[in-house]
């Protein structure tokens, strides 16, 4: 029989915190240190909602659903990209440091612009069903039909929540500006699977064969290893090498 | 479609790719063949002699040696001008990576960087080495290369070179596999931690055969100082008389 | 302050706001769209369990149809809901999820041959048709007859959100993120547009449109223990309000969903019960069998929640630290099926609650998750009372959920609603009301009055903390305003709130810092959610009834008596403290389905006189044509297809039935 779990005493969390405003003239990055007390099943982001209402409210960042679907918060804690909003304090250390993802635009303190850098890459990989004929569907008739197990292949892929931890985990990203990252990567093996998408295999070589798209890539695999969804970036990947590589 | 696909970017990413599968196993072969001298003098004697291509032609060539040894000159550099293109480019690069790999603490990420640093090693390691090679082909032997390791000092060349090219065609070959391998998506994890495995059981193997040979020669270079310069005479050789 | 331009404004990128963008884009217009946050992070992604369409391909829907979808909805509602829009919505919905299928959606679909399924704790074993093969599958939800919701693995909304999104960047639509509307600029009944503040910097702009549709989603945040996301703090109803024109439809509806997990409040999804499991108390035992023996589990949700609660009361509840809760039990289900079917509530137990849902239980409790209420709208989606101001989605109150929504309504309202009112937009652009037709000083006027707010609360020198009231609000209302509701609570919640909205105008900021300031955005906000509370709160204490999700412990019967009708609230002055409440009637000899027992649920309820004569004029209409088919039927009773537009009038094909 399960139980909520419980902890016997109280640990007083230091929650170190890179702070910058980039609107603010006088601002210089620099790190913070708040302590605060350890609640039962206390995640990252109940502790900083704490630190923000109790502490200090000009404290930037980002929650929407709070339950790991909408992948708003992605951050570096302890050295690593991770959603903050599903990481239970009782799994880190006393000490805590918490830095916004890099590779992404900072807004301000542990807030990025991953919207902004994932609809660059939408509209650069056209990640979207290419289809002859959707402006002039019949929507009366029968949907066509498909494959069960294909659908569910395709979800697979479709899983990603854009948080932007894989970007901010891989190395090659790191040094490379435009490179699309296993986000970008991904979400063209998805639309390649689907075969309501008309696009050939020479039209997906436009947009991802080259230094900045899937030869670029060089299988440090902190994507893989990062992915808070659990995606098979790796495997993904190699595919699309693969199918790039035989592509005439 | 609008005009013809750039194929460039694929070609290179290939020819990186199998130029280094090429060198690998060119350096596993290349390790049986020279830990030969662990099974006796004559064995490393006959292995040579088959490369020069005495057993085809009747007489050894040793040219055929710095063939080989041009092939794999190429080779590498065609090999290290196309990763080249992935080191850290400028100054900023170089501190984003660092700082990325220090905070991660990834053991992906940091195996990348040791290829990195042993691929720069190689560059100078396996060149000074080819070079030797290609000049002096006819010079190698049993006594001619331990001379050459013991007397001329190359055994600091080669052991760096053995520590360097080891990780770095292991960590290669591993990384080869998770760049094309068709792993089937349901059991990747378990066939990636069995490949990692694999890599480091290569490595140490390697480097464990590499140590075991380079002390033997170094032994016999030692044993052999006395008489550095002389070639060896296989046994067969050594027991006709007239020949002593 | 910088002055944009455009044809259509779209406040709120989730699926209501996006559809209908592209809607209107395709009819020629330039559109932009805002939102709080990137809109793929909207809060329709957090939908998992479904989206109901009466497609009728596997076994557990065959047979199914737009008249039974209407049936169910309309019971859900508990009468509340308006029929024409039901109807409206019922004949889109399958047109809905098909374009979302050639859009991209990768739907669950059905496989041939036998597989195993729960039913009611037990395995069975069904074998689905042929020629169902490769259709668009569908799963059981509480409330209805057929097997109707849809589904994507349990990342339903997220899929449809994706695949929308997507299809709004092929249409080159702007999405202007991390941007929220303050106040919508008006004058003499017509809108204009916006003044909107970037949540970045902290700037103010004005965005002018000929016309301006609001989809900002719900405001569950205005309670403590709720599933929705942390911005659904329903700016844009209260952006409506403040207008003092435009109203607010039957915001004492709220929706507690059965399963928050406990106690976080994070949806489990109500497939969890669909698909076989089983709701256990502190002594493992079943209970719903017991209150509901027809529906079991998966009576309505505001059914359920009742029940549970009803249950809690009684003693029966699971006591911890935190409170008490009961169980969801979903290891009948099996390893394999939530492993792959519902991987999302795998994940969420995993990270929330530390527990494997395969070999565990699941605590839960009853949470807030829908708001039924919002921007009143009349058909087309249009508001009644300020020209050129649309509304979609959970922040309108087209009305097709009445006083309760069923689970998989809501995503697929979000697109109907989006295809109607986005041609609805593109009429009203293409008449000559649409035109554009202000002055800059108005523009001007709005923004200073906004400008003024801002500074107001940056400079005073207050000492309430905004965090503070907002904190206050919430407990008032899930202590006050919850599933059980009562005269003398809900006046002493009315009042509590009323006394908060007072302190709310003494906030003071501790920080001044530039940009988004996020101490001031929950300032400005905590003033516009009281007010929110408020009309939920006064709107409850006015009814005197219970009706769907509205319960009244001291008037526990539906009332249609006098109740049969729909609760608008205004708010003309901006110093005033309680809402103005007007009653819009609904008529019953209009119905198709007059009122009755909603098959599960009280028995009891006081009648009106035109139900029995409106039930026999439907039942000499109905016998009068029984040779007819079923639409010429329901046309006999009701006519709606003159309400939509004109594509989206044809029947719908099925399997064994024509289109
Ligand atoms: C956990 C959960 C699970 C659910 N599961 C289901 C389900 O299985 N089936 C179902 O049918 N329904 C479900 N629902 C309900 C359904 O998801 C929502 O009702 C629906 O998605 C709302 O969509 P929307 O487009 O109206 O609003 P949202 O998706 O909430 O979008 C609102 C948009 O408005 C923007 N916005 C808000 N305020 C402003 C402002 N002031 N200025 C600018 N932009 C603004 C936001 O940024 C956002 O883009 C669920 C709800 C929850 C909470
Ligand atoms: C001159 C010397 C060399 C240099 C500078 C060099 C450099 C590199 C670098 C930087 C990489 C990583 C490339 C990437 O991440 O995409 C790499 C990969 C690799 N190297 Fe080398 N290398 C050298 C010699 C060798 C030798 C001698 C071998 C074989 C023994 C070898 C085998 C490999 C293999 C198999 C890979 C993986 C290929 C790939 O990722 O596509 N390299 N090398």
């Amino acid at each position: 029989m399960n139980r909520i779990p419980l902890r016997q005493a109280a640990r007083t969390l230091r929650i170190q915190i890179l702070r910058h405003n980039p609107r603010d003239p006088d601002s210089q990055p620099r790190l913070q240190t708040f302590e605060i007390e350890e609640a039962d099943a206390m995640t990252l982001f109940i502790a900083l909602t704490e630190i923000r209402e109790r502490q200090d409210p000009s404290l930037q960042f980002d929650f929407v659903c709070r339950a790991g679907i909408c992948g708003s918060c992605g951050m570096i804690i302890n050295g690593r990209p991770g959603l903050a909003c599903r990481t239970l304090t009782r799994d880190l250390p006393e000490q805590i440091t918490l830095a916004p993802l890099p590779a992404f635009e900072l807004i301000g303190d542990l807030s990025v612009n991953t919207g902004k850098w994932m609809r660059g890459m939408s509209e650069r990989l056209e990640t979207w069903v290419h289809s002859q004929n959707l402006e002039s569907l019949d929507i009366d008739a029968m949907e066509a039909a498909m494959e069960p197990e294909l659908a569910e292949q395709i979800y697979e892929l479709e899983r990603c929540i854009e948080c932007g931890c894989c970007v901010a985990a891989c190395g090659t990203a790191r040094m490379r500006e435009d490179f699309v990252g296993a986000v970008g990567l991904n979400q063209v093996t998805r639309f390649r699977l689907d075969p309501r998408d008309e696009r050939s295999d020479a039209a997906f070589y436009e947009l991802v064969g080259d230094e900045s798209g899937v030869f670029g890539c060089m299988t440090l695999l902190g994507c893989e290893d990062m992915c808070p969804k659990d995606l098979p970036l790796a495997t993904q990947i190699a595919f699309l090498r693969r199918r790039m590589a035989a592509t005439t | 479609m609008t005009g013809k696909l750039d194929r460039g970017p694929a070609r290179a990413d290939i020819l990186q790719s199998l130029s280094g599968l090429l060198l690998v196993l060119f350096i596993w072969g290349h390790m049986f063949f020279e830990s030969s001298i662990l099974l006796g003098k004559d064995a490393m004697y006959r292995v040579t002699r088959m490369f020069e291509g005495e057993p085809l032609f009747g007489k050894p060539y040793p040219l055929l040696v710095s063939g080989v040894a041009a092939i794999i000159f190429v080779l590498i550099a065609v090999h290290a001008v196309l990763a080249l293109r992935k080191f850290p480019g400028s100054h900023r690069q170089y501190r984003e990576f660092n700082a990325h790999m220090g905070a991660m603490r990834h053991p992906d990420t940091t195996l990348w960087y040791v290829q990195v640093l042993t691929g720069f090693a190689l560059f100078f390691l396996a060149s000074a080495h080819l070079l030797v090679v290609f000049l002096q082909p006819d010079n190698i032997g049993p006594y001619a290369s331990s001379d050459r390791i013991w007397s001329g000092r190359f055994w600091i060349l080669y052991a760096l070179l053995l520590v360097c090219v080891h990780l770095h065609a292991g960590i290669g070959i591993y990384r080869l596999a998770m760049k094309w391998g068709p792993i089937p998506a349901a059991g990747s994890k378990v066939a990636r931690r069995r490949l990692k495995l694999a890599m480091w059981g290569i490595i140490a193997f390697f480097l464990c055969l590499g140590t075991a040979s380079l002390a033997t020669y170094m032994y016999i270079g030692r044993d052999h100082a006395p008489h550095a310069g002389e070639r060896y005479l296989p046994a067969h050789q050594q027991a006709l008389p007239g020949n002593t | 302050m910088q002055i944009i331009y455009t044809d259509v404004l779209v406040i709120g990128g989730g699926l209501a706001g996006q559809r209908a963008a592209i809607g209107a884009k395709r009819r020629g217009h330039d559109v932009i769209v805002l939102s709080l946050v990137p809109a793929k992070r909207s809060h329709s992604a957090a939908a998992q369990g479904g989206m109901q369409a009466s497609l009728g391909n596997c076994l557990g829907a065959a047979g199914d149809n737009e008249d039974i979808h209407f049936a169910d909805t309309v019971r859900g509602s508990d009468w509340g809901a308006d029929q024409e829009v039901v109807r409206m919505f019922t004949h889109t919905a399958p047109k809905a999820i098909r374009e979302l299928a050639a859009w991209g959606v990768p739907w669950n679909r059905v496989a041939r041959g036998e597989r195993e399924i729960t039913v009611d704790g037990q395995r069975k074993t069904i074998s689905e048709p042929d020629a169902a093969h490769g259709l668009i599958t569908s799963r059981n939800f509480g409330g209805t007859q057929k097997w109707r919701a849809c589904y994507v693995s349990d990342g339903t909304g997220h899929a449809m959100l994706y695949t929308m999104s997507n299809q709004a960047i092929a249409a080159n639509i702007p999405v202007h993120e991390r941007m929220e509307a303050l106040a919508l600029i008006h004058a003499d009944g017509r809108c204009h547009g916006a003044i909107v503040r970037n949540l970045m910097t902290g700037e103010l702009l004005a965005y002018v449109a000929r016309a301006t549709c609001i989809a900002t989603g719900g405001f569950g945040r205005i309670y403590r223990v709720s599933t929705n996301a942390i911005i659904n703090e329903g700016m844009g109803a209260a952006i409506a309000l403040e207008t003092g024109v435009a109203t607010l439809g039957n915001m004492e509806a709220i929706q507690f969903h059965p399963t928050g997990i406990f106690p976080a409040g994070i949806l489990v999804t109500e497939g969890c019960r669909g698909d076989g499991g089983l709701l256990l108390d502190c002594n493992e035992h079943r209970f719903m069998p017991d209150y509901e023996p027809e529906k079991k589990e998966l009576a309505s949700r505001d059914v359920v929640s009742r029940r549970m609660e009803e249950h809690i009361g009684a003693g029966h509840g699971v006591k911890s630290r935190f409170g008490e809760h009961l169980w969801l039990d979903i290891r009948l289900l099996g390893a394999d099926h939530i492993n792959n079917n519902l991987r999302e509530v795998k994940e969420i137990c995993q990270y929330f609650l530390g527990i494997d849902p395969v070999r565990e239980l699941i605590p839960v409790r009853p949470a807030q998750h829908y708001s039924m209420g919002g921007v009143r709208t009349n058909h087309r989606g249009e508001s009644p009372q300020l020209q050129g101001l649309f509304a979609a989605g959970e922040a309108a109150c087209w009305d097709m959920h009445g006083f309760n929504r069923l689970g998989g309504n809501s995503v697929a309202e979000t697109v109907v609603a989006g295809m109607i009112v986005g041609d609805t937009i593109a009429d009203f652009c293409d008449s000559t009301a649409g035109a554009l037709q202000l002055s800059s000083a108005l523009v001007q006027e709005f923004g200073e009055r906004e400008r003024r707010r801002l500074a107001e609360i940056a400079n005073g020198k207050g000492r309430e903390s905004a965090f503070e009231l907002a904190r206050l609000m919430q407990e008032t209302m899930t202590a006050q305003v919850g599933i059980f509701r009562e005269g003398e609570r809900l006046e002493q919640a009315v009042a509590s709130l009323q006394e908060l909205q007072l302190r709310s105008r003494n906030i003071g900021l501790r920080s001044s810092a530039p940009g988004a300031n996020p101490e001031l955005v929950t300032a400005y906000r905590v003033q516009r959610m009281l007010k929110l509370a408020q009309c939920v709160a006064y709107g409850a204490l006015q009814r005197t009834e219970s009706r769907g999700a509205h319960y009244r412990a001291d008037h526990p019967r539906r009332d249609d008596l006098n109740w049969m009708r729909r609760t608008l609230a205004s708010w003309p002055s901006a110093d005033a403290r309680l809402p103005v409440l007007t009653y819009e009637p609904l008529d019953i000899m209009k119905m198709e389905l007059p009122p009755g027992w909603r098959g599960y649920g009280a028995r009891d309820y006081i009648e009106h006189p035109d139900t029995g004569v409106r039930q026999q004029q439907v039942d000499a209409i109905g016998g009068g044509l029984d040779r007819a088919d079923r639409h010429t039927r329901q046309e006999a009773l009701m006519p709606f297809r003159h309400l939509l537009p004109e594509h989206l009038r044809n029947n719908n094909e099925r399997l064994g039935e024509e289109s």
